[in-house]
């Protein structure tokens, strides 16, 4: 059983909405169909909602830390939404930073944050 | 009620069932949103090592009482290598998989009590606990 | 056995204010004992009355009864400020009182070790325990009471613009309460959608490396559910400390007062305060 995470296209935004627990294959998967329809679709910006997602271990950090990284070698700049207080806190302790990333409390703040982004 | 219950960890599949029973028996307790994330991420966490590392092993979560306080004990076990320096994995940024290195330091600051029992050639015991306050 | 308690409780009952005039002699005498310096007059007769009434009741009424009493007669207590070993003493002195009064006018006429063996055992033992199991529950109470307060007091999230919220921290933080703190901020952002959180830490004591850590993390935390944390409050004393302990808060932006961070806030989100012309 393999679920894959549906990517959608605004303007020349990429929106992705993860809506369930992602386990390892799903999450790999996610990397290589971002980047593919980022290829195909040379959208520069992503917004990649994480609302109901209620907890993330080390390796999902990973992944998603390794996708902002390769989409930024692709010239897109990503922005992630909706971390939860208790993702937030947990990441936190296990000692994940994410240094690099942007982040907006939900889908409409990250829009427009990304808007604003890629206009400078 | 049935206080103990676990998960065999063979295939990857089987760390999220690991922490899918430690999110329920964490919720079962009554912790908060943030402990259940702190919970089942710190399951996670000793899943994917038994996963990684050992090839086979298992999550026990066990409900327990210390004093007044009510609380859930994990134990990871594993048959595999054993860990060679203690105080190497449980320094920050430590890693042999290419992870992030968060791992065990990491467990230990989601948890409130965390120990680790190893015999090299013969497997790794870790337990922790956290209690509901 | 019963007869025993009877006829004792007969005695006190019968000589009840001569023994707690002689108690309350004996009491006075202990040094220090602020309940006799500072209550009223008043407040002491009843206290003592009922006192007296408690140590009547542990040896003639039910069980039930009695233990409604002593734990009435206990939280009183703790509320006036007794200490466990005033009330200790309390209880020697009244039992002293009671026996050398019955020895007096050998009112126990089979005045043998026995007897003496069975009221110990029988009335006085289980009195210490219960009356310091009841002491205990009140003061255990009490401090959770007290710890509960506390934590609610800790810390609050104030919306005080749209996307500007300020969160006042007082008091000394530790690990506890610094978990705490984070999950109220935490939850404060996401259910007031704020963009920019002010951490004021006017109201805290002592930034130490282990403060300035949680506050780190807090501030962290705040970034990743997608808002900006701002340190705000700093003292002269205590940048002292931060840059003497060389803790590094160069990612922040940090402002010696909450009104300063405001007036940055409102920068940071395009707005600012002007004056209207009357």
């Amino acid at each position: 059983m393999m679920t894959r995470i549906p990517i959608l296209k605004l303007r020349d935004c990429l929106i992705v909405s993860i809506q369930w627990e992602l386990d390892d294959q799903t999450a790999l998967s996610f990397q290589e169909d971002l980047l593919d329809k980022l290829h195909t679709t040379a959208a520069r910006g992503v917004v990649l909602d994480l609302t109901p997602i209620d907890f993330i271990d080390s390796f999902i950090a990973k992944v998603l830390g390794d996708v902002i990284s390769m989409s930024g070698l692709m010239g897109a700049k990503v922005v992630i939404t909706g971390i939860q207080p208790a993702v937030a806190i947990t990441l936190i302790e296990l000692g994940i930073r994410l240094e690099n990333v942007v982040t907006a409390l939900d889908l409409e703040n990250g829009l427009e944050k990304l808007e604003r982004e890629l206009e400078d | 009620m049935n206080l103990r219950s676990s998960v065999d960890i063979i295939t990857e599949w089987d760390i999220v069932a690991a922490r899918q029973l430690g999110r329920n028996e964490a919720k079962d307790v009554g912790f908060g949103t943030v402990d259940q994330a702190r919970i089942t991420t710190a399951i996670s966490e000793l899943a994917r090592n038994i996963y990684l590392y050992a090839g086979k092993g298992k999550i026990e979560i066990r409900q327990i009482t210390e004093g007044n306080l009510r609380g859930l004990l994990v134990i990871a076990s594993d048959k595999g290598p054993g860990i060679p320096d203690v105080r190497k994995v449980m320094e920050d940024g430590y890693t042999t998989s290419g992870g992030l290195g968060a791992g065990l330091p990491g467990v230990k600051r989601l948890m409130d009590d965390f120990k680790i029992e190893t015999v090299l050639g013969e497997g790794t015991t870790i337990s922790a606990t956290k209690l509901l306050r | 056995m019963e007869t025993m308690n009877k006829r004792i409780a007969t005695y006190i009952n019968d000589n009840i204010d001569e023994i707690l005039k002689n108690w309350r002699i004996k009491m006075e005498e202990e040094e220090d004992d602020r309940f006799f310096q500072i209550m009223s007059n008043n407040i002491i007769d009843n206290t003592v009355r009922e006192f007296g009434e408690l140590m009547v009741s542990s040896l003639t009424e039910e069980s039930s009864t009695y233990t409604a009493k002593l734990n009435e007669f206990s939280v009183q207590v703790v509320r006036y400020g007794w200490s466990i070993s005033f009330v200790l003493k309390a209880l020697t002195n009244f039992t002293e009182v009671v026996y050398e009064k019955m020895d007096e006018i050998e009112y126990l006429n089979e005045g043998d070790f026995q007897t003496h063996k069975e009221i110990l055992t029988n009335w006085i033992t289980p009195l210490n325990h219960s009356i310091v199991d009841a002491y205990s529950v009140v003061w255990e109470k009490t401090v959770s009471l007290q710890k509960i307060a506390l934590q609610e007091l800790s810390a609050s999230l104030i919306p005080v613009f749209e996307k500007i919220s300020v969160m006042p921290l007082v008091g000394t933080i530790d690990t506890e309460r610094a978990k705490l703190i984070m999950e109220n901020l935490l939850q404060g952002v996401v259910k007031h959608r704020a963009e920019v959180v002010l951490l004021d830490i006017t109201g805290v004591p002592v930034v130490d490396t282990m403060v300035a850590h949680h506050i780190i993390q807090a501030a962290d935390a705040v970034r990743l559910v997608g808002a900006k944390c701002m340190l705000v409050g700093i003292r002269p004393e205590i940048a002292q400390t931060i840059v003497t302990l060389g803790i590094n808060l160069n990612d922040f932006t940090t402002t010696s007062t909450l009104q300063k961070g405001v007036e940055q806030a409102l920068a940071m989100t395009n707005r600012a305060i002007v004056e209207v012309n009357a």
